[in-house]
């Protein structure tokens, strides 16, 4: 289909894009590998009367790492170089599965891990490990600079919460602490190019055998990445054993909030919730250990 | 991806081997010969055409999948600048299609199916036919809807077609051949199961698409994406009857297709439609589908519900198959309805059985309507004759592969249905796939392997009261040779196939070769790319021409040069005596007119290949030669996710000859993928007659990520029917893999899946079921207990 007419900027600074967003307002469309939008405007489904490019704005693409205090990923960084930075690779491994087993070469050649957030699908493939580790965003505008903890960014399938006079700059994940690990795992139908139909992140801390801290987070399974809080509060503090971990998997797979489309049934959603989680922590334990 | 040469003992022993290397063109991995062209984009498809004048022409589709349709208002699209015409069903005069010509291409009084096509609109530009689409205001009344087949058999059903008195199809596929009965009596094991298959559909890479233009005295040119040239001329005859025109030519170009696999088997709607608004109107109008219409406007594979039972002696020799079918045609009816046809193939002589009977229903269902589809019928059954082969060798306790080999098909067999089997390859197909996949190698846990065989039309299959094909060669001055042949490419490599045997037998090289199959003002009559039987009719076809121009110019030769007809050998562009170049073509063929009484190089050749037409009883020998194969496959079943994850596949297939290894191949492998689809990931979700997947996210072919390892191994039984050889190989690749995986999955994990797609969640529902587990949970769409399966 043709798309409607609409005005195309390229700001090469931060400031020239927030102030055509302010101009522009609700009429506009932030624009960052248009992997997500595109597809959007061509069905029809979205109709900007301005859309603003991100990928000439240099401060946006970084990918930096500080051992003591962590990791920043600018929000215009391409999925295709979070898969495949050496800091990512070996400090957050489960950051890089997670952009590398989603879409297709040519879509994380061209995707950013900002737009996959903002994008805010249920089944955002970033945003479970994202969470699992803790992760904070921060959203610029005119006026000021914010800090959101992915926890509270979703707000509901495509809603966020940043205000549409802002823009995301990066996000911050924090470094892992010692003896932790962390495992992102999927499932769908095919194995290419194919929407998660339910995703896990995972991170543990292990003193000792017990568990210090754990944090679990779900994809595609409501209508935000959630956080498995049940689940995370009876493995805390527990010593690690087969029988809590199977339990945890039970207790999160309750907490998922599922719906059944063409993709998969809410039943096996669920089930599929129980599997992933258990094999996430088993293999966040596996490295915790291991560190 | 590999692919093994195998050439059977019986023609290593008749020294065909040698006769092989004899060969400078047959036999060869040559590229497509429109290979460079498809890549730099010089090829044209229906896409890139623009005629002079051209309107854009679009379809309105049903709201409801059964309803009156009460009011069409079509003043608002009519004012909307830029369109030209607007036509309902009311405005058309009563143009029928289909193989039952159940279906008008635009519907007045009634919908039967989100499908079907209630306004169209022709306008000078794309935008504005969508816009003034949706400017058509449509006043339905709904009515009671069926969707499943084998409720709209009941009486209290709603009738899809209320003239037709029932929903189903008059069309009786019986037959008994032996004593099905006392063959239960006699056999010392039996299985009994009943299987399903899915909706699922081409998936071409082109969208489908028709330019309709009228000349000044009522002549019409289509240019349309069609398997069927020389048919479609007659369809859109037909259309130009109804309207009015007598004695009108009507001519199909066929521009480059974007893949068929029997979607193009028929004419549609669409095609109808842009003549009908060209006609309206006086201007070229041209369609072209967008995906989405695509996926819901085209006709699927249709489902199947199938009863099968089979039973054997003690020593496991088959005694009888009973098998029982319902498939759902849909709202309309198109070749989809008489796949039986084909399916009675393998259900009587895939492996040796003699006592077999076979009943298949078509039922009418507010659904879309059902069409063929590469194999055409062949894997719904093949899906539960080799699943259930399975089931009875495990009863029988008999090894799964020593089953087949006791019950495979040989040289020389006549089948009960009358097929009259020649060339057979298949015992070397299942030796070829036991000892490549080591069916005996220590289990792993949950891993297992399976295998399944085929039998399939390799040459030719008498449907129509001709099989035929024409071909007309002619050859210029310098040696090149321009050949017309009816049949189809439709990006399978039939140009190619085609220019190997002519360049083959008259000595000159395949650029030489110039292949014409797109028009039918230039090129002569054939049936169509269906049966697998281009390359074997199309290819004996040319090659009978080839022949009559190798003679003349043999002859010709002789006369010039002097020296004996026999002496003369003809290769390399030249003829050659005693090894050495005497004459080279070229200048021959000059000579051959610029002289009194001149003649040109020129021949023509029908080919109808050597079957049967099916009699009452559907007995006959319906092809010259019947392709066979086997495929193995090992699979690894994630017991938590039910995921099936395929380690290794092996296709065996006796194609006769390998006419060009390398097309072989990618019919092989593209076959096998596309098999392993259809067991395990492709379904066109159809919910109450809506398409809820029409896109390529949800509706789950397999992408190059998702390509298996795969192994082609190729049995050369050398036919003496085919064209060097050769054997129809177009449609077996995806016959066997649904049932070779189902079954690989049973030795894996020991659950058999019945339905497919063999989709996780049935595995893991089965998988339930065997540990006892009665209820699988609350289904989300009833909010009731689902038992498991
Ligand atoms: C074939 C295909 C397969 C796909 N497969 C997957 C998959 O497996 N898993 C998955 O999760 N996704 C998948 N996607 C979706 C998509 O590729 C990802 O969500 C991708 O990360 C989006 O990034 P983008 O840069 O292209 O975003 P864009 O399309 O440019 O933007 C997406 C949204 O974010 C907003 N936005 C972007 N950047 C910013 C910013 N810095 N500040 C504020 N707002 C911003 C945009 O305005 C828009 O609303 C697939 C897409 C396609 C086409």
């Amino acid at each position: 289909m043709r798309l409607p007419k609409f005005e195309y900027f390229e700001p090469e600074t931060l400031e020239e894009a927030l102030r055509l967003l302010a101009e522009w307002r609700e009429r506009v469309c932030v624009l960052a590998g248009g992997t997500d939008v595109l597809v959007k405007m061509r069905n029809g489904r979205l109709k900007p009367g301005a859309v603003i490019a991100l990928e000439r704005i240099s401060s946006l693409n970084g990918i930096g790492f500080d051992l003591r205090k962590g990791l920043t990923i600018g929000a215009g960084a391409k999925l295709s170089d979070v898969t495949s930075h050496p800091d990512i690779l070996r400090y957050y491994p489960a950051i890089a599965r997670a952009a590398r087993v989603m879409a297709n070469v040519q879509v994380r050649n061209m995707g950013t891990i900002g737009g996959n957030l903002c994008n805010a699908a249920p089944s955002a493939e970033n945003a479970p490990p994202l969470m699992a580790l803790g992760a904070v965003v921060t959203a610029a505008s005119l006026e000021e600079e914010r800090r959101i903890t992915l926890d509270d960014f979703f707000r509901g399938p495509g809603l966020t919460a940043m205000k549409p006079e802002e823009i995301m700059t990066s996000i911050f994940v924090p470094t892992p602490p010692a003896n932790s690990g962390a495992s992102y795992q999927r499932i769908s139908a095919r194995c290419g190019v194919d929407i998660a139909a339910v995703s896990v992140g995972a991170m543990i801390m292990i003193e000792d055998t017990v568990c210090r801290e754990v944090r679990i987070a779900l994809g595609a399974v409501a209508p935000v990445p959630m956080r498995a809080l049940s689940a995370e509060a009876f493995l805390k503090e527990k010593v690690w054993s087969e029988e809590f971990l199977r339990e945890a998997a039970r207790i999160s797979a309750d907490e998922s909030r599922p719906i059944s489309d063409v993709r998969a049934s809410l039943e096996f959603r669920k089930q599929m919730v129980a599997v992933m989680t258990q094999r996430a922590l088993e293999e966040a334990y596996g490295r915790a250990i291991k560190r | 991806m590999q692919t093994v040469l195998y050439v059977t003992d019986d023609q290593e022993r008749k020294g065909n081997k040698e006769i092989m290397e004899e060969f400078t063109v047959i036999g060869k991995r040559i590229s497509k010969v429109d290979a460079v062209d498809k890549a730099t984009g010089r090829a044209l498809y229906i896409q890139d055409f623009k005629l002079p004048g051209m309107l854009y022409g679009k379809i309105l589709y049903s709201k409801y999948p059964h309803a009156r349709i009460i009011r069409v208002n079509t003043e608002k699209a009519k004012a909307l600048p830029g369109v030209i015409t607007v036509l309902t069903g009311e405005d058309i005069p009563p143009v029928r299609l289909g193989v039952y010509k159940d279906n008008p291409p635009l519907k007045a009084g009634k919908v039967r199916s989100y499908r079907d096509e209630v306004a169209a609109v022709a306008a000078t530009d794309l935008e504005t036919a969508r816009e003034a689409i949706n400017l058509i205001e449509v006043t339905y009344e709904a009515v009671p809807a069926i969707f499943d087949p084998e409720e709209a058999l009941k009486p209290e059903a709603p009738l899809v077609h209320e003239n037709h008195k029932t929903n189903l199809l008059k069309m009786p596929w019986n037959l008994h051949y032996g004593d099905v009965e006392a063959a239960k009596i006699e056999a010392a094991f039996n299985v009994e199961e009943r299987f399903s298959t899915t909706w699922v559909t081409h998936c071409c890479m082109g969208t489908s698409g028709a330019i309709a233009d009228f000349d000044h005295a009522d002549n019409l040119t289509v240019y349309t994406n069609t398997q069927i040239p020389s048919l479609a001329q007659k369809d859109f005859q037909e259309t130009l009857k109804v309207l009015g025109f007598k004695d009108k030519r009507v001519r199909v170009i066929k521009p480059c297709i974007g893949g068929g696999f029997g979607s193009k088997l028929d004419t549609y709607a669409y095609e109808h439609v842009a003549i009908l608004l060209a006609w309206r109107s006086r201007r070229p109008v041209k369609i072209v589908f967008e995906r989405e219409e695509e996926f819901c406007a085209t006709s699927p594979r249709q489902p199947t519900v199938t009863y099968i039972s089979m039973g054997c002696d003690k020593e496991g020799k088959l005694l009888y198959r009973d098998m029982s079918m319902v498939l759902d045609n849909g709202a309309y009816t198109s070749w989809g309805a008489t796949t039986p046809s084909v399916m009675m193939m393998p259900i009587t002589s895939l492996y040796r059985v003699p006592n077999v009977r076979y009943n298949a229903k078509c039922v009418y269902t507010n659904n879309t309507y059902s069409q063929a589809m590469r194999g055409y019928g062949n894997p719904q059954a093949t899906f539960a004759i080799e699943s259930a082969m399975d089931m009875l060798a495990e009863a029988a306790g008999i090894d799964r592969v020593e089953f087949r080999r006791i019950n495979s098909n040989q040289p020389g067999d006549v089948t009960p249905q009358g097929l009259k089997i020649t060339t057979c390859g298949l015992p070397e197909c299942i030796e070829a796939v036991s000892r490549d996949l080591e069916f005996g190698r220590p289990r792993e846990k949950g891993v297992g392997v399976g295998l399944a065989s085929l039998i399939h039309v390799g040459g030719g299959a008498r449907i129509y009261k001709s099989d035929g094909c024409g071909t007309i060669i002619k050859m210029d001055d310098y040696g090149k040779v321009d050949v017309f042949t009816g049949a189809s490419d439709m990006g399978q490599g039939a140009d190619t196939i085609i220019a190997q045997i002519v360049a083959e037998e008259l000595g000159v090289k395949v650029e030489d070769v110039h292949v014409f199959h797109q028009d039918t003002d230039i090129c002569p009559w054939d049936v169509g790319a269906h049966a697998s039987r281009t390359t074997f009719v199309a290819g004996n076809s040319a090659l009978g021409a080839a022949r009559k121009i190798r003679h003349r110019l043999l002859n010709m030769a002789s006369e010039t040069t002097g020296i004996d007809e026999d002496k003369l050998t003809l290769k390399n562009r030249a003829f050659f005596a005693d090894g050495k170049q005497v004459l080279p073509i070229g200048k021959l063929l000059r000579g051959s007119h610029f002289k009194p009484r001149g003649e040109m190089m020129m021949a023509d050749n029908f080919y109808d290949p050597p079957n049967e037409n099916m009699g009452r009883d559907f007995s006959g020998n319906m092809s010259a030669t019947y392709s066979f194969g086997t495929h193995g496959v090992r699979v690894k079943v994630d017991e938590a996710t039910g995921k099936v994850e395929i380690l290794d596949y092996i296709a065996a297939h006796d194609v006769g000859r390998a006419i060009n290894p390398m097309l072989l191949d990618g019919q092989v492998h593209g076959g096998v993928l596309m098999g392993v689809g259809y067991a395990l990931t492709e379904q066109v979700i159809l919910e109450n007659g809506r398409n809820m997947n029409p896109d390529f996210r949800d509706y789950k072919i397999l992408t190059a990520m998702d390509a298996i390892h795969s192994k082609a191994v190729v049995i050369e039984t050398v036919d003496e029917q085919g064209p060097f050889g050769a054997k129809g190989i177009g449609e077996p690749g995806c016959v066997p893999t649904a049932p070779a995986i189902a079954n690989a999955i049973y030795d894996a994990i020991g659950v058999r899946i019945k339905d497919l797609p063999i989709t996780p969640e049935k595995v893991l529902a089965a998988i339930k079921k065997k540990n006892g587990a009665v209820s699988c949970g609350i289904d989300a769409f009833t909010q009731k207990e689902q038992p498991c399966e």
